[in-house]
């Protein structure tokens, strides 16, 4: 049977790891690592033997332990942990690849002037996290879903002196609070109508029972609702415009909150709480419509970037709109392999470019040539990394992508073809960049500084990512989260035109860029479109003028009312009414005291007038 | 026949005759001069009520207002030396320091 | 018999009350008040409270009194300082205050209905009676009074006391000290 305990040691490591840090070490560089190390690794263990708990007690295994935290009346909230197949692979995802980052990270912040609020920082990430995976019920997850965006805020803009950086680690916050707005309003919509007789929960276990109960249509607007996080933390189009400027955290940041973790948390969330969408078609059609746009419309703007870390922002954003986009058809557990899959090789090619970056100290791709000859671990764990992204058999990447894509073949024609075309774009870009930036031969001239490979504490989380991103295939992943579905043949076709598509991308984009012409010459084949997508389609254009105008304007208006009516009418009226009688009821104080005594004479006469009338 | 009545009414005159003294006097010996009217009116009621309740206490009280009139007075007497010595007049408008 | 020496006295009170309030002469004032202390006292005699009766004499006619006129005479002070009702400024209010009250007062008489007349002999105000009364159940507030007495005492002395600083106008208070 399982025991809770481990749950509970994995959830809670590092948020001591945090506290420990903050309090204690602040200003030892080597303690706080491998404190936060530690603590991580730690909750690693405890993940492994969750899930060595689970295995066995297949295919239902599920359990929760929780605590009545909050109990008024109607009102129960709980705090406890629900684990169950899903919860656990995305917990070993969480502890692993963190596990490598965190690891990764000693070394990265070595010349950082300040690495222990960087790793309790990075610890609190990592409880919060722990704390939307293990979650049990609606508000707890909601509250740890806030927590990891203030952690992300914090990473983003941990060199807080960077003006751009505080600015981008705003703008995550803000967007992220639009979306949580709709996300809350869901949770408490779905809350309030869930009575059938147990009185009112939040609890997943509860809910699940009663979905099926509710009002369709309203059903319909809890699930839209609840979406709206999604669209906020897994960066989906319109709110994806936050993780681009992300980047402006350091890489190991990057690499762990804005690739494999934090913005998959929307993704687990669907997965999690699958038992609101199952049935309602059109809210599937409308989220998978939804993972699609935002999958092409990132590869697309992908292509005309510049700086090796946003190329792989766009490039997440275009493989969480495919996620989103499987848990719109119905696939959640395809949904979940990619992220796994996903998370393996992203992290691994945000690593490498974070090796790139500390050495050369820029990150711009055009400044880079021929790193696989003079970084070679870095480089080829980067050409690994590439391929499983673009999908090439036999990498992790192209198993997991196909699955998504198959599943689109069946329910949706014109989703599977853009998809399809999508996956070609990314193999496109992904080549753009590897033959720019580490193909060919080293130029000397084009760095400052002679690149060296990175020390082992930073290339050996790189090889170990670099494998499984190889062998995550193989792993048997869908199979451990769906065991009933019984195994079903690979769609040749679907498999074979998504392998074509990338290999084409590839050497068309080794065709254009391997001369390494000097000026971009899509600049030129584009045309028209140039402009846009370097504008990333004005979407900040248009949130900046809605800020500046509309939002704005109604703040002045408030602002005007608030004024007048507040102060003006309210405070400056109270305090001049008071003025106003106390200078004329001055007058009365005559200072006579004969005055006095007539006065009183006069209360006394009428004081008699009304008790002789009684 | 006299009754408590009369008493009563002339306890009553002499206490309307005090209030005007004092809110219409100029000068503060007048005023006190009339609070001694006033106290001589309730005195008057006090005996009468006596007299007519068959109750020993209001002669009793009259004894005691007597005796704290005197003291009262005393000091009242007192203040109206030192305001005479200060501003050199007894007038009761002279005494205008609260005034706004 | 009674009717008339009531109705005597009390003629003589209310006018030599009128006369407290409307004599010029600080002196008149005073003296006429001493009549209506007599008169007062008469009329407690015509209700058998002789002992009140006498004690409204002796402090009142005999300290009060006589402490009124010490201080008239040593103020010197002269007709004009002490002008009188006519050249109030309430004294039209305070007229009319006054009968105001008078009014409601016959009011509340009227209503008493019937007169009580005056039972012969139930109430004697002699000294012995009232001087058991005061030593028994009065006691606490009679210690209490001469309390009282000591503490106007010290009250006196600290007033006069006094500082001769002027307050106030100082030019008008001297220009008064100047032309008294």
């Amino acid at each position: 049977m399982v025991n809770p305990l481990f749950a509970w040691i994995a959830f809670f490591s590092p948020l001591i790891a945090c506290i420990i840090i903050t309090l204690f070490f602040i200003r030892s560089k080597t303690y706080s690592a491998w404190i936060s190390i530690a603590s991580i690794l730690i909750s690693f263990v405890c993940t492994l033997f969750l899930f060595g708990q689970i295995l066995p007690a297949h295919p239902t295994a599920e359990f929760q332990h929780s605590i009545t935290w909050i109990h008024i009346d109607s009102l129960t909230i709980d705090f406890g942990v629900l684990v169950t197949p899903l919860a656990v692979m995305m917990l070993l995802v969480v502890t692993g690849v963190g596990s490598a980052i965190f690891i990764y990270s000693k070394g990265y912040m070595a010349e950082d002037p300040s690495p222990p609020r960087f790793f309790a920082c990075l610890s609190l990430f990592a409880f919060s996290m722990i704390g939307i995976v293990l979650a049990n019920n609606f508000i707890q997850l909601f509250m740890f879903w806030e927590l990891v965006g203030l952690s992300s805020y914090l990473l983003i803009g941990f060199w807080y002196e960077k003006p751009s950086a505080a600015d981008a680690g705003v703008k995550a916050f803000v967007v992220n609070r639009v979306a949580d707005f709709g996300f809350l309003c869901g949770i408490i919509l779905l809350w309030s109508v869930s009575d059938f007789g147990n009185g009112r929960s939040f609890l997943f276990t509860d809910l699940a029972g009663i979905v099926h109960q509710l009002d369709p249509n309203l059903l319909n607007v809890i699930a839209l609702l609840i979406f709206c996080g999604v669209i906020g933390k897994s960066a989906q189009v319109p709110l994806h415009v936050w993780l681009p400027d992300a980047m402006e955290g350091p890489t190991p940041v990057s690499a762990l909150i804005h690739a494999a973790t934090m913005v998959a948390a929307g993704i687990y969330l669907l997965a999690r709480t699958f038992f609101i969408f199952e049935s309602l078609t059109e809210v599937l059609t409308v989220i998978a419509h939804i993972g699609v746009i935002t999958a092409f419309l990132a590869a697309t703007l992908a292509v005309v970037e510049n700086d090796i870390k946003r190329i792989l922002a766009y490039s997440t954003i275009s493989q969480l709109g495919f996620m989103v986009m499987s848990l719109g058809l119905g696939g959640p557990v395809q949904g979940m392999y990619h992220l796994t899959t996903h998370a393996f090789f992203k992290a691994l090619l945000f690593l490498g470019a974070g090796s790139v970056i500390h050495a050369l100290h820029q990150q711009d791709i055009w400044k880079m040539q021929g790193l696989l000859r003079q970084m070679p671990i870095t480089g080829w764990t980067f050409l690994i990394g590439t391929l499983a992204l673009c999908g090439i058999f036999p990498l992790s990447g192209f198993w997991s992508k196909d699955e998504i894509l198959a599943l689109a073949s069946v329910h949706n024609p014109l989703i599977y073809w853009l998809a399809t075309f999508t996956a070609g774009l990314t193999a496109f870009y992904m080549g753009r960049l590897f033959w720019i930036a580490f193909y060919g031969e080293a130029h000397a001239s084009h760095h400052e500084h002679k690149p060296h490979e990175s020390p082992p504490v930073m290339t050996i989380p790189l090889i170990v990512l670099a494998i499984f991103s190889v062998i995550g295939g193989f792993l048997g992943i869908p199979h451990f989260l769906h065991p009933q579905e019984v195994h079903h043949e690979m769609n040749i076709s679907v498999a074979l035109i998504s392998s074509f598509l990338a290999i084409l991308g590839l050497i068309v984009s080794y065709l254009i860029y391997r001369k390494r012409p000097t000026q971009e010459p899509l600049e030129a084949s584009l045309g028209f479109l140039y402009p846009i997508l370097k504008n990333k389609y004005y979407f900040d254009v248009a949130y900046r003028w809605y800020v500046e105008r509309v939002q704005q304007t109604v703040a002045m208006i408030f602002f005007w009312i608030e004024k007048v009516f507040i102060i003006r009418l309210g405070i400056h009226g109270v305090t001049g009414t008071a003025k106003v009688s106390g200078n004329v009821l001055r007058y009365i104080q005559v200072g006579l005291v004969q005055f006095y005594a007539l006065i009183f004479v006069l209360g006394v006469v009428y004081l008699f007038f009304i008790l002789i009338k009684l | 026949m006299i009754g408590l009545t009369h008493y009563l009414l002339l306890s009553g005159i002499l206490f309307s005759i005090g209030t005007v003294g004092i809110t219409t006097s100029r000068s503060v010996l007048k005023i006190l001069l009339s609070l001694e009217i006033l106290l001589a009116a309730s005195n008057l009621s006090f005996v009468a009520f006596s007299r007519f309740n068959g109750d020993y206490a209001g002669q009793l009280i009259v004894f005691f207002v007597i005796l704290v009139a005197a003291a009262e007075v005393a000091i009242g007497l007192a203040i109206i030396v030192l305001m005479y010595r200060r501003l050199a007049t007894i007038q009761a408008d002279e005494l205008k320091d609260l005034k706004w | 018999m009674s009717p008339f020496f009531f109705y005597l006295f009390a003629a003589i009170l209310i006018l030599a009350s009128l006369a407290v309030i409307l004599a010029r002469n600080p002196l008149y004032s005073v003296l006429s008040l001493v009549v209506v202390i007599f008169s007062l006292a008469s009329l407690f005699m015509l209700l058998e409270a002789f002992f009140v009766g006498m004690v409204l004499l002796l402090v009142y006619a005999g300290a009060v009194l006589v402490f009124f006129l010490f201080v008239v005479m040593c103020l010197n002070l002269n007709a004009q300082a002490f002008t009188s009702v006519q050249q109030s400024r309430f004294r039209w209010l305070g007229g009319l205050i006054g009968l105001t009250f008078l009014l409601e007062l016959f009011w509340v008489v009227k209503g008493l209905g019937e007169t009580q007349v005056m039972a012969a002999s139930s109430v004697r105000g002699t000294i012995e009676v009232i001087g058991k009364i005061l030593f028994t159940d009065y006691l606490l507030p009679f210690e209490l009074t001469s309390f009282l007495l000591l503490i106007a005492v010290f009250g006196i002395v600290a007033l006069a006391k006094g500082s001769l600083k002027i307050v106030g106008d100082v030019e008008e208070v001297q220009q008064r000290r100047e032309n008294p």
